[in-house]
């Protein structure tokens, strides 16, 4: 009975309830991941994903992935969309959330309003970017051939470079409001007594927003930049409805290759590699998060 | 402070046996389809238990019997509902049922299925994806078991692997050149029969509000089959194009783009996109298939359109499409091969032909199934033109590599040669 009282001490009580959370992520988390990290060191194909012997040829996947030309190329327009889209959709979020910040009539709803490209599902605004951005029928080239910018249609989708440019400008639209609006709530935990006696020792707005502003919001900064990076990062439904990795697989992500090279191609095993390739990247994001945002806490 | 320790464990322990049914009830959920496999060993206590578990499926002591399929068109799927209903109707052994799986999950759901053994008792699936299953050893040998002697070449081959039958036929369609009738009489054009008097009519119904040629080219299957018939008219097969013939058909391709007859947009538009901009009246002629019919009718009944071959380069040519009846191994094999003869019976082709706009994979059914003036007629006579991709295990990837070359070169980012070069070396790769 001792034994059965000290079993229950508060500290094994703790294990009790982080258990089943435990247990939830060993078994919908820990099980796909390494049951993927060992299909990507195994050959694995239509041939054998059922019957037959899955040979190990460990790293042969990776390194045949490191040779493949769309596989470096997709590497490397995800890392360009990834940094180029937080950095627009960042200074635009915070522009509005400054912005929105001052207290003027219809300030709160016109920032509901801002928030309904986050809410739209990102497959209809895929296609709805996929229809403006559209050579011939698409409105963005009517403008500009109304504005005499330009003589001929762009033909933004069917060209490689310009067809990331427009995934880019469809996935900024959906990003800010997601900026603007974790920003904003970070705006509001900033005392305002701060503000009033910064005015009352003499600082202007430029200097209220470096010397205040800025280095109070850094932890909100950092939040939002690792979640945006990380969200950003594993893009999949954008990019398959948008152009489907195309033109000539200029605008492959390493999401819409894996998916490509396991489901469309029977590539399993390296299908997979790609996978963990961006599980490993985002991991170490992860973990310069977790970093990030425990140290907030011990300060 | 006890108590409030005690109910801290209680709720603890409470939240557990949450997670344990749940996953409890998710067991006993999946145990009767791993079951019924077993069931197919007819015997009578066994039969019971079939009995059992299809009682949510189906009423009685019917066997339940699944089937996947993809399309999402309403037409085909209440056809198909009929099929089944009369099915189940006609006998209480079996139950029948079935399930969409959208096309671009269908690849995907079968893969899935297979490595986690949870897979329907019949697939209707695209053709040429028929041997990528077979070599992952998921379908039956159905060799002797159905009569296919009569049907089209290469809709048999399509479910043929070393010689051994691994599916039936479902029906057959191909590809054909569809063309604006008042468009043609407007601009005083001719049906083109060959690429060049293909090219002139198109130069001479493109204006500015319409091109003259549309046919999909996305960098998929989708897009590997409208482009095969451009690459099987000159010779070239799948397999060999880095010579004077396939960089003719790439050369040919790259034409109609670079002249304006073509839009480049093609890489963009699906086979459905394609019938969209033909009834809108943005474009004059469209490479297309046979199912899109029944849509064009009801959408544009007003539009004056008509089929004819595809205009040839040295001999016509077509690319073969259509589904295949597989049975999956270790599901009930004996109560799918009873659905299986029914629905192949001549009376249930034909009237699952009509209903689908398809046409028959029996030709003999195939031949008397349309009127020398219905719109259907073309393909008919296409299809002795049209031959099937692959089939190979690694067509996939062959696919792949022949979709990048044409959307190289329609893209303008490499020239027929090089495209040709680069798709042979892969496909070197992979078959040799």
């Amino acid at each position: 009975m001792a034994k059965i009282k000290k079993f229950f001490r508060y500290e094994n009580v703790g294990i009790l309830f982080v258990l089943p959370a435990f247990l939830y992520m060993l078994v919908f988390v820990g099980y796909p991941i390494i049951h993927n990290l060992i299909l990507s060191f195994q050959d694995v194909n239509a041939g054998n994903l059922v019957r037959g012997t899955k040979n190990f040829i460990l790293f042969d996947n990776y390194l045949e992935l490191f040779q493949d030309s769309v596989f470096t190329a997709s590497l490397w327009n995800t890392l360009r969309f990834t940094v180029l889209c937080l950095v627009f959709q960042f200074i635009v979020g915070f522009a509005l959330a400054l912005f929105f910040s001052k207290r003027f009539s219809f300030a709160k709803p016109v920032r509901g309003i801002l928030l309904v490209p986050w809410m739209i599902p990102i497959t209809v605004t895929a296609l709805m970017f996929k229809l403006l951005f559209a050579t011939d029928i698409g409105i963005i080239n009517f403008l500009l051939r109304s504005l005499h910018l330009i003589e001929k249609n762009i033909e933004w989708l069917t060209t490689p470079g310009t067809a990331m440019f427009a995934l880019i400008c469809a996935n900024v639209w959906i990003g800010i409001p997601f900026n603007m609006i974790l920003i904003s709530t970070g705006l509001t935990t900033i005392p305002k007594e701060l503000y009033e006696s910064a005015s009352i020792d003499g600082a202007g707005k430029v200097q209220t927003f470096w010397r205040i502003t800025l280095p109070l919001l850094k932890p909100t900064i950092e939040s939002v930049l690792i979640l945006g990076f990380i969200y950003t990062f594993k893009v999949y439904d954008l990019v398959y409805v948008m152009t489907s990795g195309g033109p000539v697989n200029s605008t492959h992500m390493l999401s819409t290759y894996s998916y490509k090279l396991s489901f469309e191609m029977f590539k399993y095993s390296k299908g997979s590699a790609v996978a963990n390739v961006l599980l490993v990247i985002l991991l170490f994001v992860g973990v310069f998060y977790i970093r990030a945002t425990t140290e907030g806490e011990n300060d | 402070m006890k108590k409030k320790k005690l109910t801290a464990l209680l709720t603890a322990v409470a939240m557990m046996t949450g997670i344990l049914s749940g996953c409890g009830s998710k067991g006993a959920e999946s145990a009767p389809a791993e079951k019924t496999p077993a069931a197919d060993e007819a015997s009578s206590e066994q039969e019971s238990a079939g009995g059992e578990n299809g009682g949510t499926a189906a009423a009685g002591d019917a066997q339940p019997i699944t089937i996947w399929y993809y399309w999402e068109n309403e037409g085909h799927q209440a056809t198909l509902d009929q099929l089944i209903q009369e099915y189940n109707g006609s006998q209480d052994q079996y139950a029948v049922t079935a399930k969409y799986v959208p096309f671009a999950d269908f690849k995907k759901q079968l893969s899935i299925g297979a490595s986690a053994d949870e897979l329907p008792d019949i697939a209707i699936l695209d053709s040429p994806d028929h041997a990528s299953y077979v070599d992952m050893g998921i379908f039956e040998d159905l060799t002797g078991k159905f009569d296919v002697d009569n049907y089209y070449e290469g809709t048999v081959n399509s479910c043929t692997v070393d010689g051994k039958l691994y599916g039936v036929p479902f029906g057959a369609n191909c590809l054909a050149l569809y063309y604006n009738e008042d468009m043609l009489t407007a601009a005083g054009g001719s049906v083109p029969t060959t690429w060049d008097e293909l090219k002139e009519t198109a130069k001479a119904l493109t204006t500015d509000a319409v091109t003259g040629l549309a046919f999909c080219s996305v960098q998929n299957e989708e897009g590997t089959f409208n482009f095969a018939p451009w690459l099987w008219s000159t010779g070239a097969t799948s397999y060999d194009i880095n010579n004077e013939n396939g960089v003719r058909a790439l050369t040919f391709v790259q034409e109609l783009i670079n002249e304006g007859v073509m839009s480049k947009e093609c890489i963009n538009w699906t086979q459905g996109d394609v019938m969209n901009q033909f009834i809108a009246g943005n474009v004059a002629m469209m490479v297309n298939g046979p199912w899109q019919i029944p849509t064009m009718q009801s959408e544009a009944p007003d539009l004056n359109w008509k089929v004819t071959l595809i205009p040839k380069d040295a001999q016509y040519a077509s690319a073969l499409g259509g589904e295949n009846y597989a049975v999956v191994t270790g599901g009930n094999v004996d109560g799918a091969l009873d659905f299986l003869t029914f629905a192949t019976s001549e009376e249930k082709v034909k009237f699952m032909m009509n209903q689908f706009g398809y046409i028959s994979a029996d030709k003999t059914i195939a031949e008397s199934q349309f009127a020398q003036d219905s719109p259907y007629y073309p393909f008919v006579e296409e299809l002795n033109y049209a031959m099937a991709r692959g089939p190979l295990a690694e067509w996939p990837s062959v696919s792949d590599a022949i979709s990048l070359a044409f959307n190289q070169v329609i893209t303008g980012t490499a020239t027929p040669e090089e495209a040709a070069a680069q798709a042979q070396a892969t496909i070197d790769g992979i078959v040799k």
